[in-house]
């Protein structure tokens, strides 16, 4: 085979297999990540009339952007009534579409929820990291364990009394109840991350400032945060992401505040469909992998720190 | 740490060090105290009591008559099996495809970087849309799940996997992990990559083969991300409630009833918190345990 070529580059056989296997299971892995996605983009695209089609298509024949007009309130053409997707009646769905609109409001609680949340988060990790990182005192230890412990024990135990403190202070169905326990399991969550970034910035950068006649407070805010930037945006966005996906208390806490609990109701209409469902779904998941692909590279090492340490 | 100051008191300091530093994370510690350890004593204690459905007050003291129940109700066995069947599918799968794909992520041919921004998509998605595309995905009437498995001759008719007990398990499980199996394959890889060259080089040189480079060198050097991506995906494993809920709403016939949604259940649907409680603490005693349980094995099993 190749041993008998005379001219150029000798290609070693076992090279070639080597590049071919890493190909064939790159692609695999790919297939594997891509598919279920590709196929909620395309159900996203197809008209009602193209689905119960078998075997199911793995592209519409004919794609629309009717779903997301629909979903985004934007008028769309005259529809043809004798077509029936999937059992529903395509022109008597103005109930449907209305309670399918409620994505952007939802997306914009879940926004606003979440920038509340990572504040909040931030303001109180900082001063606990940056303790933890700097100072030795009594409590220090028991403390850290205590956050870490936390990450162990989920949220979805303590629901209960939660539960009632909430519907007894009126706060049910608020976006205050979803901020106050959002922050129970964020918070814990930053301060092992900033933490672990804090710990990388030379203590010696602190003392000099001490030394120039910095107060502590001055010594966090102008030495210490300007170097953690890409901590405290690692640590930001890792916060907003757990608050935006966030499900079971947006569930049992309000009605369908957010994004998570709205298509989870969705799910449960009989009449409602998956094309619908599937442009509503693409719309919600944008956010969120937007905000992982710029800052892909940050969040790789605060979800080591986070999970490490 | 800053030990050579520790007491150092200079003009601008009205505190020492140390107070200073207890003083910072007093607000962390209030919120946390009020927010997670106080719910936590008081769901024990609900446990032990037949609290009423409005959750006013705490009702009357019943001693361990909810955990005898639960010991005593087939329902909650049935619970416990499946969380635990679920959650070793969930962890095998994810740990496994996970470490595959930063064994192939850490090797270098063209197209790596794009494939490792792939990567992060599904985890990029909360658990509940994970839930919703998985739904939809192996539905038994559209599916495309199906429409793949027809072409390939594997099935020659649409199988409603999610209304089968035998399979619904299965998909739940496998939707739940095709997200985690990628945080698994981000972890597991950045500890690949600080993995020495020189180290695999001079194996190489001393004639081991890949196997055997894998187990005597790879492995090793993997011990504490793997024991870290393990104990995260017991917690995760146990704790899953999104995906079910998306996906069988515990269904069919409790063939998917995790603890977590008996949980959910008791508290919403039943309105018994007491017994509720008793799961709560049963699942939270459980992802204890097999979290310890995982740092222990698995930093033994890898040091042979």
């Amino acid at each position: 085979m190749s041993s008998q070529r005379t001219s150029g580059k000798r290609v070693n056989p076992r090279k070639i297999a080597h590049k071919f296997l890493l190909y064939f299971f790159a692609s695999i892995l790919l297939i594997w990540i891509l598919l279920p996605f590709f196929y909620t983009l395309g159900s996203a695209f197809s008209p009602s009339s193209e689905i119960g089609k078998r075997p199911t298509p793995f592209w519409p024949v004919d794609p629309t952007l009717d779903n997301f007009k629909i979903v985004l309130g934007l008028p769309v053409q005259q529809q043809d009534c004798s077509a029936q997707g999937a059992g529903i009646d395509l022109c008597n769905t103005a109930e449907i579409n209305i309670s399918v609109q409620a994505i952007l409001t939802t997306m914009w609680n879940s926004f606003y929820i979440g920038c509340l949340v990572v504040g909040i988060t931030l303001i109180f990790a900082i001063f606990s990291a940056f303790s933890l990182s700097r100072y030795r005192f009594a409590g220090a230890k028991f403390f850290q364990n205590f956050i870490i412990l936390s990450r162990i024990v989920p949220g979805l135990v303590l629901i209960a009394p939660i539960f009632i403190v909430l519907r007894v202070t009126n706060l049910l169905n608020t976006s205050w109840a979803l901020v106050i326990t959002y922050v129970s399991f964020t918070l814990p969550l930053a301060i092992i991350i900033l933490k672990f970034y804090f710990d990388q910035i030379s203590s010696e950068l602190d003392e000099a400032a001490a030394i120039d006649g910095a107060n502590r407070f001055q010594i966090i805010f102008s030495i210490i945060l300007p170097v953690a930037v890409p901590g405290l945006i690692a640590t930001g966005v890792l916060v907003f992401l757990e608050s935006w996906g966030e499900f079971f208390f947006s569930l049992v806490l309000t009605d369908s505040l957010t994004v998570p609990p709205l298509l989870a109701g969705f799910l449960s209409l009989q009449t409602f469909s998956w094309t619908l469902l599937s442009a509503a779904t693409v719309i919600a998941v944008l956010p969120p992998i937007l905000l992982t692909m710029v800052f892909q590279k940050y969040l790789v090492s605060a979800l080591a720190a986070g999970s490490g340490k | 740490m800053n030990i050579g100051s520790v007491n150092r008191r200079g003009p601008n300091l009205w505190l020492s060090n140390r107070r200073f530093g207890a003083l910072l994370i007093i607000p962390s510690a209030f919120v946390l105290l009020v927010l997670l350890v106080a719910p936590a004593i008081l769901t024990i204690f609900q446990s032990f009591y037949n609290v009423p459905a409005d959750g006013i007050g705490i009702g009357e003291f019943v001693g361990l008559s909810n955990y005898v129940f639960l010991l005593t109700n087939p329902i909650f066995w049935e619970s416990v099996y499946v969380s635990i069947v679920f959650a070793i599918i969930f962890i095998s799968l994810s740990t496994i495809v996970g470490l595959f794909a930063a064994l192939l992520l850490n090797q270098s041919f063209k197209g790596r970087f794009f494939l490792r921004g792939m990567l992060v998509l599904p985890w990029a998605c909360p658990w509940l849309i994970v839930g919703v595309i998985w739904k939809w995905f192996g539905d038994g009437e559209i599916g495309l799940l199906n429409g793949i498995l027809l072409r390939l001759g594997i099935i020659s008719d649409y199988k409603d996997f999610l209304n089968d007990p035998n399979y619904a398990i299965w998909l739940t499980a496998i939707a739940a992990s095709w997200r985690q199996s990628c945080l698994v394959g981000l972890l597991l890889l950045a500890g690949l990559q600080t993995l020495p060259r020189d180290l695999s080089d001079a194996a190489s040189v001393d004639g081991a083969g890949v196997f055997q480079r894998f187990w005597h060198i790879t492995l090793p050097w993997l011990r504490p991300s793997l024991t870290i991506v393990t104990v995260l995906n017991v917690i995760y494993g146990l704790m899953q409630f999104d995906v079910i809920f998306a996906m069988t709403q515990g269904g069919p016939s409790n063939a998917t009833t995790l603890l977590s949604f008996l949980i959910y259940r008791q508290f919403f649907i039943f309105t018994n918190f007491g017994i509720g409680s008793a799961i709560a603490v049963s699942l939270a005693l459980l992802a204890l345990v097999g979290g310890l349980i995982t740092v222990k094995k698995v930093y033994k099993k890898i040091e042979i």
